[in-house]
């Protein structure tokens, strides 16, 4: 698969709307690096406008978004921010009104359906498993866009399941029903259905919404695995923005739908960011992932 | 000896649902052959259990071209058959046939629809198929009397006319179930009421008697022409969706899963819808508006082999028949001379089967 090059796409680098800011060494070193190999684009949307039947104001609109190749982006921002929409609309799952997203150099709506979903994949924040069930036949479903109208299961979709499910961690849930798992197993399942779509994108709405300490770290865990070993590039909307901080390569701030700020996560996460998106007084300590302490929510 | 071992210890290493799925086909099997049966041997014109069993596996008969070109092209019997043969096999046994069909054309048309519409009380009538077959019906018997033989058209036509109806008052730039299920009960609510006012303009008996069995589902007078008519759709109709159990799958996922994975929701959707429509339409086109069959059934055999469309589908497929039969049996030899509408007694079946449902699981289950 020859990825095109993206750089005359991007245009202008959005970090550069960040500011040099950072003097932390480390950071600076991985600057060098980023700075003399650019990070290309993989998701790139331009003049973004979405809305829904009904309103006047769109609920995203953003002039620049970039979703760097082979990186863990994290959008976060506080409720009715966009985040959703703006995922949603990359996975194609809403229509814009205006604007361009290029997947890969390539407009999104000029995709075949199944050829897209071989791109991308998309985790949504709602879904239902039907009874039952089992994991592993859930888990195949996430073969569909590899198969043809009536093609069966090939040994190569069997090979795919099995990775997924291995990749995932759920080998020993593997002939249990989905409607008999826990919350936290059950997402983990569904994440590996994700993973046998073999995508080289993974779009995530808030994949560790509801769970449980342990399954919210193992979630994050097979997400970074996938990342580091697969070089899947990641789009993760985050509700928590410590723990976005310390996962993500780079964060996407939102407020009211406009990217308030992009770029690392300690350039991105201040105590002025958390006053102007958040409306939260905060204390912010480099440790040397930003860690929070909040104090009060500032008035409207 | 060994055969049969290797037979029994095979059976027990399948997945549960498939040994449930296969218990489920073989009693479905035996409940319709008992009542084909019953159905062929009873009857106004009496014909003893031995008589009509040679009858039935007369090899004269069952090989006799002449037979096979009465029921596919509607030549006459060959006059070599012996009375009880006759009336056996030009009366009786096109009424089992074309049972069967019905309850297998509503039972996977109403498997599909709840698919669609996820939700488990959908029936193929949910679209609005019932009040366009409805009025349809009524409309022809009020303005041509006559014209009875174009009733099953009437009826089809009617249906997917108002399928159309339903879509068009669904879409927004694209459908999802809750609209088009809300889509459903306004098309239907209107069409039933002008369809229930036109019972006003039948102006005798024998039309209000003929509208009831339409609108009540009946297998009354049923022939071999019946069959030809239904026949057709059902082996296009059934193979098709059987293939499009993995999609059905897919789409009990849910709309955003399904996008997710590259399924084109809004036109798997309207082809599924479609062929469901396509299937409830042969159906209503020879029995008229058989109701509970396509909730009832589907229901059942979820709660036997769990709500994989390729075992759910299959399982529809074999008691469907097995459903319509057994009521067909009932409907026409219970109060013998009088025969009631099919439809009567799947409503008689359906609604205790839902009462026993909600005692033993307090509420249904959600997809």
């Amino acid at each position: 698969m020859s990825h095109p090059d993206s750089t005359t796409a991007t245009g202008t680098d959005p970090r550069s709307e960040t500011g040099d800011t950072a003097s932390d060494a480390d950071d600076a070193s991985e600057r060098d690096e980023q700075s003399s190999a650019a990070p290309d684009a993989n998701l790139h949307a331009t003049d973004l406008r979405v809305g829904y039947p009904g309103m006047d104001e769109p609920v995203v609109d953003t002039d620049t978004l970039v979703v760097p190749e082979g990186e863990v982006s994290a959008l976060v921002g506080p409720n009715g921010s966009g985040k959703s929409t703006l995922l949603k609309t990359l996975a194609r799952h809403l229509d814009a009104e205006a604007g361009d997203v290029l997947l890969k150099g390539k407009e999104i709506a000029t995709y075949d359906a199944k050829e897209f979903a071989r791109e991308l994949g998309m985790l949504s924040q709602h879904a239902s498993t039907p009874d039952g069930v089992t994991v592993e036949e859930l888990v195949h479903h996430g073969r569909y866009p590899h198969k043809g109208f009536l093609e069966g299961k090939t040994p190569e979709d069997e090979a795919a399941v099995d990775r997924a499910i291995e990749l995932a961690g759920v080998e020993e849930l593997r002939t249990n029903q989905v409607g008999s798992l826990s919350g936290g197993q059950r997402q983990l399942v569904r994440i590996a259905m994700a993973l046998a779509q073999e995508t080289d994108t993974l779009l995530l709405d808030e994949p560790t919404t509801y769970l449980d300490l342990r399954h919210q770290l193992r979630v994050m865990d097979v997400i970074r695995t996938i990342n580091e070993e697969r070089g899947v590039t990641v789009c993760i909307v985050l509700h928590d923005l410590t723990q976005a901080a310390r996962f993500a390569d780079y964060l996407v701030a939102l407020r009211d739908g406009e990217v308030y700020d992009w770029g690392r996560p300690n350039d991105v996460v201040t105590e002025e960011l958390l006053a102007d998106v958040f409306r939260v007084d905060a204390a912010v300590s480099y440790t040397p992932t930003p860690e929070i302490v909040p104090k009060r929510a500032l008035d409207r | 000896m060994d055969a049969s071992l290797r037979w029994t210890s095979g059976y027990l290493e399948l997945d549960p649902r498939d040994r449930r799925l296969a218990t489920l086909l073989a009693g479905s099997v035996l409940v319709a052959l008992v009542a084909a049966f019953v159905q062929v041997s009873r009857g106004s014109f009496p014909t003893p259990l031995g008589v009509a069993f040679d009858v039935i596996t007369d090899p004269d008969i069952l090989f006799n071209p002449e037979v096979w070109l009465a029921i596919f092209t509607g030549s006459d019997f060959p006059d070599s058959l012996s009375q009880s043969a006759i009336v056996i096999w030009s009366l009786r046994m096109p009424r089992v046939f074309v049972g069967a069909l019905v309850g297998m054309n509503l039972a996977v048309s109403g498997a599909v629809f709840q698919a669609i519409t996820r939700n488990e009380l959908a029936s193929p009538y949910i679209l609005g198929v019932s009040g366009g077959a409805g009025l349809a019906v009524l409309l022809t018997l009020v303005f041509f009397a006559g014209a009875t033989f174009v009733l099953p058209f009437a009826a089809a036509a009617g249906g997917a006319f108002a399928f159309g109806l339903v879509y068009v008052i669904a879409w927004q730039g694209g459908t999802n179930p809750v609209r088009l299920v809300l889509a459903g009960v306004v098309v239907a609510t209107v069409f039933q009421s002008l369809q229930t006012g036109l019972f006003y303009f039948l102006d005798s008996t024998a039309a209000v008697k003929t509208a009831i069995q339409w609108t009540t589902g009946s297998l009354i007078g049923i022939g071999w022409a019946q069959f030809r008519l239904a026949i057709v759709p059902t082996l296009v109709v059934v193979p098709l969706i059987l293939l499009a159990s993995r999609h059905l799958n897919v789409l009990l996922l849910g709309e955003e899963t399904a996008r997710s994975l590259g399924m084109p929701v809004e036109y798997v959707r309207f082809g599924l819808s479609t062929l469901a429509i396509l299937a409830a339409a042969s159906a209503v086109a020879v029995a008229g508006l058989v109701g509970f069959v396509g909730l009832v059934v589907p229901h059942a055999v979820r709660t036997f082999v769990g709500s994989d469309y390729r075992r759910l589908v299959l399982g529809c497929l074999f008691l469907g028949p097995a459903l319509v039969l057994a009521a067909d049996v009932i409907a026409r030899l219970a109060l013998m001379p009088i025969q009631v509408p099919v439809g009567v007694v799947t409503g008689l079946i359906g609604g205790p089967y839902f009462l026993y449902l909600m005692r033993r699981h307090g509420e249904f289950s959600e997809f």
